[in-house]
């Protein structure tokens, strides 16, 4: 896909344009769009990028644990697709960045061994015309809602953009020998250990590789995420999320928490 | 930091190595440990994968003391039926019985990914792990179990490497934490144990816990069932001895009983009790805190 927005629907260039006349859709709540207004941003548009993508399947060895080269690639490039589209809608708006992403994956009854991987979130702009563009001129992308946006401007940080990296892992089956060979114990298996952790060790290093390109100072709200999808129950998808955030400042204007005592009820 | 550590994976090595840190702090966590003088430097855990099962009285492989032999310290009672023999189906006697060979494989793979999480720790030159999450999961079909413990390394802001190199634990993140150090405690570690106790039920507990009423006349409805209180109790009350015993004089704060129940077969069932919490040690008086205002929601 390319940068082109022409590349886009044709009911999404409609639909911009209205944008681009001063009406925003978005899903902030009306406490998050408050936030975002006080640190000085204006939503601009809901915005969304899919891809729908056949993942297909791979074959794997019964007894032995490795990762699935080609299954990482396909669950890795459909996510791009879909978060490189929105982006797109985002920068068409002449966004800033995009706040409160949510990255999906679904699956119909049409399309055997394919999903459709889609990404949504709001598209906000300074309102003092100051570019927040991230290192390579693109709108920033965070899952961040409005209440962690706000909180997070105010330690001096700001975000880059929504980095994740992912891994594919046959996990091995355990042949008649070896479960025999070590039946009735409560023992440590160290070739699964190993396999689990060096698994999910790749999916953190692909995504602060990510964060790297982006010059991010680090990586936040970092979550883990492990789904079989339609392989069975040998097969699982490491996912490793963050919000690459880069420091512009020194100072944490947060002001220090109040004390309150609640008295609802 | 960039010593690496030879007992990790390549790859975490090689994300220590980069520069950027990563937490799996939430926003509002991040920036309460930024507020603390805590700087987050990266997401660290560790893993242990054992073989599992519940062996026990049924099993051949069955590991640790015999039941019938009585046991070595542990909590170990029985019961005997009152009927004389009926009929050899009949339950004529009942035991619950510690399974300490349970307990030990729960701590061991607690323990070693505890152990690993902390040398990613160090490998990062941490002074504490804050949020820390553990889970312990089946794996597929495999017959095993995954402990993982994961959470976010901090440094304190200009503070000379932490003394003797082990960084401290806790459960704890951004808000609750300040709070804590606040009322004058820090964080030590997080502490956790099991216990383990195994239900064979006699005649008597049999027939309660299938809630017919008793053919023999002896109990009346709505009866006690002692030999399953007696086990709940017992489960609870070791989790919490063996959780003690790791104190070494410190307190326990924000602890966590969480009990499960597994039927193995007929009358026969394990009681499972996990007490987690956090071990802290006071370091100075109580500040006041501020008096709080009081307020209204609007909605």
């Amino acid at each position: 896909m390319s940068d082109d927005p022409q590349g886009l629907p044709e009911a999404t260039s409609h639909r911009l344009e209205e944008l681009e006349h001063g009406l925003f859709t978005s899903d902030l709540s009306v406490n998050e769009f408050l936030l975002i207004k006080e640190v000085g941003f204006h939503p601009l548009g809901f915005v969304m990028g899919s891809s729908i993508y056949h993942t297909g399947i791979q074959t794997r060895k019964w007894g032995q644990s490795q990762e699935l080269t080609k299954l990482t690639e396909a669950m890795y490039n459909a996510r791009e697709l879909a978060m490189t589209r929105m982006e797109e809608e985002a920068a068409e708006l002449g966004a800033d960045g995009v706040v409160g992403v949510r990255l999906d994956v679904n699956y119909y009854e049409w399309g055997k061994d394919a999903a459709e991987f889609i990404a949504v979130g709001t598209a906000v702009k300074a309102e003092s015309g100051v570019s927040h563009r991230n290192k390579l001129g693109k709108p920033f992308t965070s899952d961040l809602s409005g209440q962690d946006f706000w909180t997070l401007m105010q330690t001096g940080y700001i975000p880059q953009g929504l980095v994740m990296g992912t891994c594919v892992y046959h996990i091995a089956h355990r042949g008649l020998g070896q479960t025999l060979g070590s039946a009735g114990q409560n023992i440590e298996l160290p070739n699964f250990t190993q396999a689990l952790y060096e698994a999910r060790e790749l999916a953190m290093t692909r995504m602060q590789d990510e964060a790297d390109r982006l010059g991010a100072s680090g990586i936040v709200g970092v979550r883990l995420e492990e789904k079989s999808h339609q392989w069975g129950s040998h097969t699982i998808e490491f996912l490793s999320l963050g919000t690459a955030v880069v420091k512009t400042s020194n100072d944490v204007t947060l002001p220090t928490p109040t004390t309150i005592i609640s008295l609802d009820n | 930091m960039t010593e690496t550590a030879p007992d990790l994976p390549e790859a975490a090595n090689r994300r220590f190595a980069s520069q950027a840190f990563t937490s799996g702090l939430t926003v509002p966590d991040f920036a309460a440990c930024l507020q603390m003088g805590l700087e987050p430097v990266g997401y660290v855990q560790g893993f242990c994968v054992m073989q599992w099962g519940w062996y026990g009285l049924n099993s051949p492989y069955r590991r640790g003391i015999s039941p019938y032999s009585g046991g070595q310290g542990g909590y170990m009672e029985s019961w005997q039926c009152p009927h004389g023999f009926v009929s050899n189906e009949h339950r004529s006697w009942g035991q619950n019985y510690e399974q300490s060979w349970i307990e030990d494989a729960w701590g061991q793979g607690f323990g070693t990914a505890y152990s690993r999480m902390l040398k990613e720790a160090a490998a990062v030159g941490a002074h504490g792990v804050v949020g820390v999450v553990d889970t312990a999961d089946r794996l597929g079909d495999l017959g095993v179990l995954e402990f993982h413990l994961r959470g976010t390394a901090v440094k304190v802001t200009d503070a000379p490497a932490p003394a003797g190199g082990q960084p401290w634990t806790t459960y704890l993140a951004g808000q609750r934490l300040a709070k804590l150090i606040e009322a004058g405690y820090m964080p030590i570690s997080v502490a956790a144990a099991v216990s383990s106790v195994r239900v064979w039920a006699y005649c008597m507990t049999e027939f309660l816990l299938e809630g017919t009423s008793s053919t023999w006349g002896m109990q009346p409805a709505g009866a006690e069932i002692i030999q399953v209180a007696s086990a709940q109790m017992a489960a609870r009350q070791i989790a919490r001895e063996h959780v003690r015993a790791q104190m070494a004089g410190d307190s326990l704060h924000g602890a966590e009983l969480v009990v499960s129940e597994h039927q193995l077969s007929e009358g026969d069932q394990e009681i499972q009790c996990l007490l987690r919490g956090n071990r802290v040690r006071r370091f100075k008086d109580f500040d006041p805190m501020p008096v709080p205002h009081p307020t209204v929601r609007l909605s």
